[in-house]
């Protein structure tokens, strides 16, 4: 897979405060890539360093292989913090001026606002939509000469529900015509939900990162019941991959080693002809996982 | 142009902008009548105002004082570009900081080409009317003095847009501004010789548009030793070129 954008040891202080300390990452072509951290983590500026409107004091960056010029922007559509418009302008001028700067055809501006659900509000002035509109006709904006690489800051920051849902539904529709996406959020559901690597910051510097699939769920909780509980229990006691069991009223929590799932569980218990009435797995919660990633 | 096609995207719609150019425009007309109508010894100050040829230095004269007006106007351009963050989006999109520069400057010589053009026209409107020598000869001899005000304008307007691009913010960047270019600048004009002080940035400026009747001034009071306006117009045009160079190196090293 090719690169899409290599980071290495990028850094930015702000006098004595260390924004971003010697951060280096890689985001592969096809990838939704996650940058996971608390607010103030350095998700923003290092987004910035890349989009070219921070100066790094220190470190490189290439997108593509290249240095940031105006070929390599006009292949990434990005949002930073807010969504930015003129507020007395209408939704379809504010685009105008967007597709002059990233010349692109005219033509896609309808399309996009109606991909987004502002179709029916492209007349309306900036300044006149709700919060969620105006993240929507961000993304449109971004997308606008469908660039091969989105990248979203914060982008379902202070919508509704629905909202939220409408965005995240938006997002992996686009991955899924094989874009690359690169979003920081501080939601660790929202990069659960969407990403298929993430990086998580602490304090400007990079904690982990690799597949959602390794990082964010290392660790899985089953439950199991059946018709009797004894011999299950007395077979958990013998099984080498399981770290820990518990039993509650009318089921058993358990908990296996990394690289064991539930199938090499219900495998074995049917193997000693017990048959479970209840095989759940259980994530731990991911916010527990995050607050100890991050406190490590 | 395409630069400046998407400058007039943004101006075009926006009524702050036609609200201070409607200021200007009316400011000058009325400036302009009430000059013509006042009546001294007898005589219609208009009749003496407004004769070809000297219209055009008394006119580019009047008109010099409007440019803090057309100052102010490229202050609030360039500062809502960072209120509302669409520098910052404009350089993501593809823009490099020297496009950014030069979209406003061109923003600039629009403005300085509408207002040079409206002064043609006042000039030819109220010469017409009150000249009584209209011949070519008498209209067109010192129409000079408008091209010196366009690089005035010119100068002035980017000096503004250098302010704007150093704070950021409307309402300091025009006290920054008139602070100084009416105050800092004159008190140290006050305390050098006047060899010197004439190639300050405000005074070489001043000097494209030279008061109307100063030689006869001069003559009652100490003569005030200033540039032509010929001699002016090359120092202006690198302090323009300088203005213009500030900001480019102030957008290079600041983050957005």
């Amino acid at each position: 897979m090719a690169i899409v954008l290599s980071i290495d040891n990028l850094s930015k202080k702000y006098g004595s405060l260390k924004a971003v300390d010697n951060l280096s990452l890689q985001v592969e072509e096809g990838s939704i890539y996650g940058l996971l951290g608390p607010n103030g983590s350095g998700k923003t500026t290092t987004l910035g360093m890349v989009l070219d409107v921070i100066r790094p004091t220190g470190g490189n960056f290439s997108w593509f292989g290249n240095g940031i010029n105006k070929a390599t922007k006009q292949r990434v559509g990005a949002i930073l913090e807010t969504p930015n418009f003129y507020p007395y302008l209408t939704a379809k001028r504010n685009l105008q001026i967007i597709a002059d700067t990233k010349g692109a055809d005219h033509s896609n501006i309808a399309k996009m606002l109606d991909l987004v659900g502002l179709g029916t509000r492209s007349n309306t002035m900036f300044k006149g939509f709700s919060l969620g509109m105006k993240q929507r006709l961000a993304l449109a904006a971004a997308m606008l000469n469908d660039p091969e690489v989105l990248v979203l800051d914060e982008p379902t920051n202070g919508l509704d529900p629905q909202g939220i849902a409408e965005v995240r539904d938006l997002i992996l529709r686009i991955a899924d015509q094989g874009k690359t996406i690169i979003l920081a959020s501080h939601l660790l559901d929202e990069v659960e939900k969407v990403c298929t690597h993430v990086a998580v910051l602490r304090t400007g510097k990079l904690v982990t990162n690799g597949p959602v699939g390794t990082i964010l769920s290392a660790q899985e909780q089953l439950i199991v019941s059946a018709e009797e509980l004894a011999p299950v229990l007395q077979l958990l006691e013998r099984l080498p991959y399981i770290t820990r069991f518990a039993r509650e009223k009318d089921y058993v929590v358990v908990t296996l080693q990394e690289g064991y799932s539930s199938t090499d569980l219900n495998r074995d218990m049917f193997a000693q002809g017990i048959v479970l009435s209840q095989l759940v797995a259980r994530r731990k919660s991911l916010e527990k996982q995050f607050l100890e990633i991050i406190k490590s | 142009m395409n630069l400046l096609r998407t400058e007039f995207r943004k101006i075009f719609p926006y009524r702050t902008f036609w609200i201070i150019l409607a200021v200007y425009v009316l400011l000058l007309l009325l400036i302009l009548y009430t000059s013509s109508s006042i009546v001294i010894n007898n005589k219609a100050l208009g009749d003496e105002t407004f004769q070809f040829p000297g219209l055009w230095k008394r006119l580019t004269y009047v008109a010099h004082f409007f440019n803090l007006l057309l100052g102010i106007l490229v202050i609030v351009l360039v500062t809502d570009e960072y209120s509302f963050r669409t520098i910052r989006q404009q350089v993501i999109d593809g823009l490099s900081r020297a496009e950014v520069v030069l979209a406003k400057f061109y923003v600039v010589l629009a403005l300085a080409v509408f207002s040079t053009v409206f002064l043609l026209m006042l000039g030819f409107y109220f010469g017409f009317v009150y000249s009584s020598d209209k011949s070519f000869q008498a209209m067109f001899s010192q129409i000079d003095y408008l091209p010196y005000y366009f690089v005035q304008a010119v100068a002035y307007m980017t000096l503004a847009m250098l302010f704007a691009f150093i704070v950021r913010k409307s309402g300091l960047a025009i006290i920054a501004f008139i602070a100084y270019t009416k105050i800092v600048e004159p008190i140290i004009h006050y305390n050098l010789p006047d060899q010197i002080d004439k190639y300050f940035p405000m005074k070489a400026l001043d000097s494209l548009t030279p008061m109307p009747g100063q030689d006869l001034f001069g003559q009652l009071t100490s003569p005030i030793e200033q540039l032509s306006p010929a001699m002016a117009t090359l120092p202006s045009l690198v302090y323009t070129g300088l203005f213009l160079l500030l900001t480019y190196g102030i957008l290079k090293l600041r983050d957005l």
